[in-house]
């Protein structure tokens, strides 16, 4: 699960981390009032409260928004509410959020904070040696996944404990790394075991600050935050759970999460159907051979309850993208005849109006093909993958 | 022979009296696996599906002589529940739950630091060794013994792996699911370092996927063998567009290694024969008769 900006900055200066004054307006009125409040005079900063990076360099879709983009440095107080009003309510797209956009729903406006530098800061978990890892580079904005392609060696990584903080020595090397000055060194410790804290207590799968700010005095400010969350880790964090921003994901989505699926959509006309993510992979790979890309795909995992699997392949059939429905269910865990009985039920509720292919292999897969076969819908069979596949094409095709 | 798991393997599952427990672990037993007890705190002394029950690891280790544990606990309990294996000196672990908190896999894996226990998953069908033993929740009638090691980074791809060795007209020697998760115990290299190994196993068949480092790392240690056994390996997630990401702490991570193309021609450069659809990897079974 991932926060907005503004609510991480929250977070992260609950454990020390010094941020930029900051209000956060849903209109254009408390946008003006929110400048009032944090400084007396210009610059401020308006930033769009999008969960997405490079905010800077999006652009808007409506043209009534202004040719600039989701973070904007104000001088002048009059110009507070003409640009906070061309950004509420619009849709912000940026090299992280895909062309269709988010729509800006508030604004954060910020006292603007003169730096002498700013270096990128993050802490993540290294997969392979399942490590948490603190990351550092002298480079900002998008420029620092440039860095990390093509030139590694610019990303200082450093392994942290999982218990304690951090030692002596590695605050140290970030320190002559960044090539900080002196006066910045307890900021520094201070910043890294704030990160380090927030990062265990709240069980967050990756901080980032991008960038962090160096006062003329040596402090550090967090100048952007982001923060996401373990999702398996919300059951024990009620706090956390209860900044989740619907408006971030489609409804589907949000259906699909009621029941504990995974749900994603995708820019094409098929949807898949699987009981596991590889699963839904492999047939989307197949598909793009085929020239024909996915709408969505529903993963329904080892579901048991008929009901919540019907209502999942509901969220299919009723999506408007769907031209053609892909099914691969390979039962383990999972019951073949749940899932028949699941199509059947919800195809009466909203009717199969798409051709729809249908793959079932392992537990109860006879009981399933005759629940199917029973209920006279006009679903096409396939013995393999690569056949349901094929068949669809063949059926999207017809169809046309 | 096999790896990690035979007919000898004496085994426990914590966890024993749950629903789908019961229901796996009578299908286990069906199937030739040795479970000799198993752990569930509070019912020690009772006996279910005619199996001793224990209150703790330890003592279920030193009645039985247990040296792998099966769990079928809940998520939020898997932690623990591998702690209290780990210390009663149970060798191999393996966790079903989908849901274990980054975090509680982050303190696993340094609490498996350094000692000979491993563990496989989470969120992994487990690991089975046809007609002799299987630990976890395989579909067992899809299998039948033969030569092939199956290691997979993806559950259900697993199954589709084990439907090609059917079509190839050949069986599998050891199938272990590594957990669909983003940090999972067992790795690439210790199972394929353990097929290598196998006199059972005349090849591998690996399935990987978008996201981690795990294959390309198994790649560069493939390449360094003395001795190798033909891999043939599948990659999913081509097709999966780029976009919807908060970030780049994700990207930097990966060192630029992100994309599947990236996976398929390090594995290629290592010597693995990669396919483009797992459906072909049936053909190329049958091509190294």
């Amino acid at each position: 699960m991932n926060i907005h900006e503004y609510q991480a900055k929250q977070i992260l200066s609950s454990y020390g981390v010094k941020i930029p004054k900051g209000v956060i307006a849903y209109t254009p009125a408390e946008a003006k009032a929110a400048a009032e409040i944090v400084s007396a005079h210009g610059p401020w900063v308006l930033k769009a409260q999008i969960q997405s990076g490079a905010r800077s360099k999006g652009y808007f879709l409506e043209k009534e928004a202004g040719s600039e983009g989701g973070i904007r440095v104000i001088k002048y107080r009059r110009h507070i509410y003409e640009n906070a009003a061309q950004m509420l309510g619009k849709t912000l797209v940026t090299i992280q959020t895909g062309p269709s956009g988010k729509k800006v729903s508030r604004i954060y406006i910020e006292a603007f904070n003169r730096v002498e530098k700013s270096f990128y800061m993050a802490l993540a978990v290294s997969r392979v040696t399942a490590e948490l890892t603190l990351l550092a580079a002298v480079t900002k904005d998008e420029d620092v996944l440039k860095t990390a392609l093509n030139r590694p060696n610019k990303i200082l990584k450093v392994r942290l404990d999982l218990a304690g903080s951090a030692r002596p020595e590695q605050v140290r090397e970030v320190m002559d790394f960044l090539k900080l000055p002196p006066r910045s060194a307890k900021h520094l410790e201070c910043l890294i075991n704030a990160l380090h804290r927030a990062f265990l207590e709240k069980d967050a799968s990756m901080i980032e600050i991008n960038p962090v700010g160096v006062l003329k005095n040596g402090e550090l400010v967090a100048l952007d935050a982001k923060i996401s969350f373990d999702d398996n880790a919300l059951f024990r964090h009620a706090d956390i759970r209860q900044l989740k921003d619907d408006c971030e994901v489609s409804e589907r989505e949000l259906q699909a999460s009621r029941y504990k699926f995974t749900y994603s959509e995708f820019d094409g006309a098929v949807g898949c159907i699987v009981n596991g993510d590889g699963l839904a992979l492999a047939a989307m790979d197949l598909l793009r051979d085929k020239n024909i890309d996915a709408a969505c795909f529903i993963n329904v995992k080892g579901g048991v309850d008929k009901d919540k699997i019907a209502s999942g392949i509901k969220i299919i059939m009723t999506n408007p993208r769907v031209e053609g429905i892909l099914l691969n269910i390979l039962g383990g865990f999972l019951r073949c005849d749940l899932i028949a009985d699941g199509i059947v039920s919800a195809a009466s509720e909203v009717g199969l109006n798409v051709p729809m292919v249908v793959r079932f292999e392992g537990t109860n897969r006879d009981r399933a093909k005759e629940i199917l076969e029973n209920s006279r819908l006009p679903v096409i069979w396939a013995d393999t993958m690569e056949e349901s596949v094929d068949k669809l094409a063949v059926a999207l095709e017809e169809a046309a | 022979m096999s790896v990690f798991v035979n007919k000898k393997t004496k085994v426990i599952c914590q966890g024993i009296t749950g629903t789908q427990a019961s229901f796996h672990i009578r299908r286990s037993l069906n199937c030739g696996t040795q479970i000799v007890g198993g752990v569930t705190p509070g019912k020690g002394g009772q006996l279910h599906l005619n199996l001793p029950v224990f209150d703790t690891v330890k003592e279920a280790v030193a009645e039985t002589g247990a040296t792998a544990s099966i769990m079928y606990v809940p998520a939020a309990a898997v932690k623990s529940a591998v702690k209290e294996a780990v210390e009663a000196g149970i060798k191999l672990m393996v966790s079903i739950a989908d849901g274990v908190p980054l975090k509680d896999m982050l303190e696993i894996k340094e609490m498996l630091r350094g000692t000979s226990s491993q563990l496989i998953g989470p969120n992994t069908p487990g690991i089975i060794t046809p007609g002799e033993a299987r630990l976890g929740i395989f579909p067992e009638n899809i299998h039948n013994r033969g030569h092939i090691g199956i290691v997979s980074r993806s559950s259900t791809l697993t199954y589709e792996a084990v439907l090609e060795t059917k079509r190839a007209g050949e069986g599998q020697s050891t199938v272990i699911g590594l957990g669909d998760d983003v940090l999972i115990g067992m790795d690439f290299i210790d199972a394929l370092s353990a097929f290598m190994a196998d006199r059972q196993t005349k090849a591998i068949i690996m399935i990987g996927r978008l996201g981690g480092a795990f294959e390309e790392v198994a790649a560069a240690w493939y390449k360094n063998q003395k001795y190798k056994k033909p891999v043939i390996a599948f990659i999913a997630g081509n097709a999966i567009p780029f976009g919807h990401k908060m970030g780049y702490a994700g990207d930097i991570m990966t060192k630029g290694y992100i994309s599947v193309q990236d996976k398929k021609d390090a594995l290629n450069a290592a010597g693995i024969t990669v396919v483009d659809h797992i459906n072909d990897i049936h053909f190329k079974l049958a091509k190294l008769k």
